[in-house]
């Protein structure tokens, strides 16, 4: 998805006013005249700038406000990359629920699927990365994969 | 014992040549495959150097990031897809020689290029920061904010195409150093209540969505597609190599000089020296006429500099803490977590752990040649195997890497957040770079800038009164307004500019 210069230009401007305004609400070093807003409220001077900006350069050009790449025309495409958005979502929400194992799996049964690898290449590539990571990280570098549902692996 | 001694004792172990051996393995296949870059290879990395002690853990991302470098170049020659985007500036170069049937000369004069820019790097880092780390300890507040403000300007303004677009992806790293308490003032900052976020935004899930999670969306938008290869025999890469060196020397030289320089900045690294040693070969070539048609004398010269720019980008990271790149933004990470502050005092309470990283400079260059000539004959075996299976498990090692860096789904969250924006961002042709660089140097730019306007009570021109304050802030200032002033004299002199603009894209295409 590509916006237009100045659609991404007016966008900056609205975000930068917003941040500014919620930035004076953060006290300052007591006995100071400079605390935790000054920061913030000049980053925020900079979007505008930016902002300011890219709307008069891109209002020349009289540029649609909102592209679609060349990808986002195909609907698979579109599928492949909103199927992986939800599908790390999904492991975010699941994997503490039921384990790192089954979920990463069907993650990567899913991903398959949208690259469209066959699921009988699909199935023991998924099980055999899955196993592997868990191996490398869950016994040798000690990181607690969630468990979930799943008993211990017995390495 | 000599901190030397120590720092041979640390580095010559058993368990550190396994660690930097594999780490060179797992950058050349990184980096060999287009897409993955350097700093993606360094970014999934650190997950696993948190388990180790500090030389190993840091001498695995110097040797993975120098071979990630190097093997970048393959791809490029042989499929026209720069592996990674310091060897973007010689693609089509290398290219051409393929198609000549010159694949071997063209990687094998790559190779040696870039081992020895590594070392000529590694050289001028060891001289250079010890001195800078004296200089540095009498640094104050208002130097090190000119010092991080440079970096940052450098990294928006050098080479870039939008400055504009540079600048916004800035202030979006900065924002991001900005939420939490992390602050002068220790005030939770844009945490709206959430406890995870009052640390900050954890850099490292960060990084790996930026650059790792972006790649797999922009692989899986184009739908994986397979790479086809032109030559298909591959000769000995190590034929000639005296004959190189005799005749390109100068460009050997000055690609090392302009890679070392730039990489040495702070903010600006080895993509940047490339493309800039690629245009001063061609300036200055007694043939630019063969420019693009498959010649040496440009890829000798931004090879030599892009590996040169990766050992000297250390030079402000050690001796400052402001990072050179954004590999040596991840290592800042790194240093952090391993106890091995950067900075001045760094080079004074641990000589021995500088010493060994020296040392690790040396041997991975060193170890560049063998392993590199292996991966110069395997690559075609690497690049045969399809994309539709590859960037599914890399998504899994990003999200694996991005749990293990806090031990909880927050990492997760913030990788995938960073991925979706960093593909966003890319789509709107708004660089990843100086948004990483923002994130890394913005406390530090913060913390600098609010210490030196308490101590100078709001007095602005207090900026400019210490001698290296003023040079640092002239030079940036330099760079702030060197656009406008190019933008004036184009005005002036548009339309003998433009014929030469239209005259080096046909001799691009060809």
């Amino acid at each position: 998805m590509r916006v237009s210069d100045a659609t991404l230009g007016g966008g900056l401007v609205i975000f930068a006013i917003a941040l500014a305004g919620y930035s004076q609400t953060f006290p300052d070093i007591p006995g100071q005249s400079y605390g935790a807003a000054l920061f913030p409220t000049l980053v925020a001077l900079g979007f505008a700038g930016c902002g300011v900006t890219l709307i008069v350069q891109g209002a020349g050009h009289g540029e649609p406000l909102l592209v679609r790449a060349d990808w986002a025309r195909e609907p698979r495409a579109m599928l492949a990359v909103s199927g992986t958005v939800l599908g790390m979502a999904a492991y975010i929400v699941l994997a503490p629920e039921i384990g790192f194992v089954p979920t990463m799996v069907a993650l990567l049964m899913i991903l398959f699927a949208l690259t469209r690898v066959r699921w009988w290449v699909a199935l023991p590539l998924a099980l055999v990365a899955t196993l592997a990571i868990e191996k490398v990280f869950a016994d040798l570098l000690l990181v607690p994969l969630p468990l979930g549902l799943m008993p211990r692996l017995p390495w | 014992m000599t901190p030397i001694e120590t720092a041979l004792g640390l580095v010559f172990q058993w368990d550190v040549m396994v660690a930097i051996v594999s780490a060179a393995l797992f950058g050349l296949a990184v980096g060999a495959i287009p897409g993955l870059t350097a700093t993606m290879a360094t970014a999934l990395l650190v997950p696993i150097t948190f388990f180790m002690a500090p030389v190993p853990a840091v001498g695995m991302m110097v040797t993975c990031a120098a071979m990630a470098i190097f093997a970048g170049d393959i791809p490029g020659a042989l499929l026209r897809i720069p592996g990674t985007p310091a060897s973007a500036a010689y693609t089509d170069e290398a290219y051409a020689m393929t198609r000549k049937g010159q694949a071997e000369l063209a990687l094998g004069a790559n190779l040696l290029f870039s081992a020895l820019g590594g070392l000529f790097g590694t050289a001028v880092l060891i001289l250079a920061a010890p001195t800078l780390a004296e200089i540095a300890l009498k640094f104050s507040s208002f130097e090190y904010f000119w010092m991080a403000l440079l970096g940052l300007t450098c990294a928006v303004f050098i080479g870039a195409r939008h400055p504009v677009k540079g600048l916004v992806s800035l202030f979006i790293g900065l924002f991001v150093a900005s939420i939490g308490l992390g602050n002068p003032a220790a005030v939770p900052r844009f945490t709206f209540g959430s406890t995870d976020l009052l640390a900050g935004i954890d850099f490292i899930p960060a990084m790996i969505g930026l650059f790792a999670v972006s790649e797999v969306l922009r692989a899986m938008a184009q739908g994986a597609p397979r790479w086809t290869i032109d030559q298909t025999s591959m000769g000995n890469p190590f034929r000639g190599w005296g004959r190189l060196v005799r005749t390109y020397w100068r460009q050997q030289i000055r690609g090392n000089l302009i890679g070392t320089g730039i990489g040495a900045l702070p903010g600006s690294g080895a993509d940047i020296g490339a493309w800039v040693a690629y245009a001063t070969a061609r300036k200055f070539s007694r043939t630019p006429e063969k420019f693009g048609t498959g010649h040496l004398e440009g890829i000798v010269e931004s090879t030599s500099a892009n590996n040169s720019a990766l050992s000297s980008a250390w030079i402000p990271a050690l001796v400052f803490g402001i990072p050179g790149d954004t590999i040596t933004a991840i290592v800042i990470g790194v240093l952090y977590v391993k106890g091995m502050n950067p900075g001045p005092t760094l080079f004074l309470f641990q000589p021995q752990n500088v010493y060994a990283v020296f040392l690790i400079f040396i041997a991975a260059n060193l170890l560049l040649i063998p392993l590199g000539w292996a991966a110069i004959k395997l690559a075609r075996r690497i690049l045969t195997v399809p994309r539709t299976i590859l960037m599914p498990i890399i998504l899994a090692f990003c999200i694996v890497g991005a749990f293990a860096s806090s031990n909880s789904s927050y990492g997760i969250i913030v990788m995938a957040v960073f991925g979706v924006l960093g593909f966003l961002m890319e789509e709107n042709d708004i660089p990843v770079a100086p948004c990483i660089l923002g994130i890394v140097i913005g406390p530090m730019l913060e913390k600098h800038f609010i210490t030196s306007m308490i101590k100078s009570d709001g007095d602005l021109l207090a900026f400019f009164d210490r001698p290296i304050a003023a040079a640092l802030g002239a030079a940036t200032l330099a760079i702030w307004l060197w656009p406008v002033a190019m933008r004036a004299w184009r005005g002036r002199s548009a339309p003998a500019h433009r014929n030469l603009e239209t005259g080096s894209q046909e001799e691009g295409d060809s």
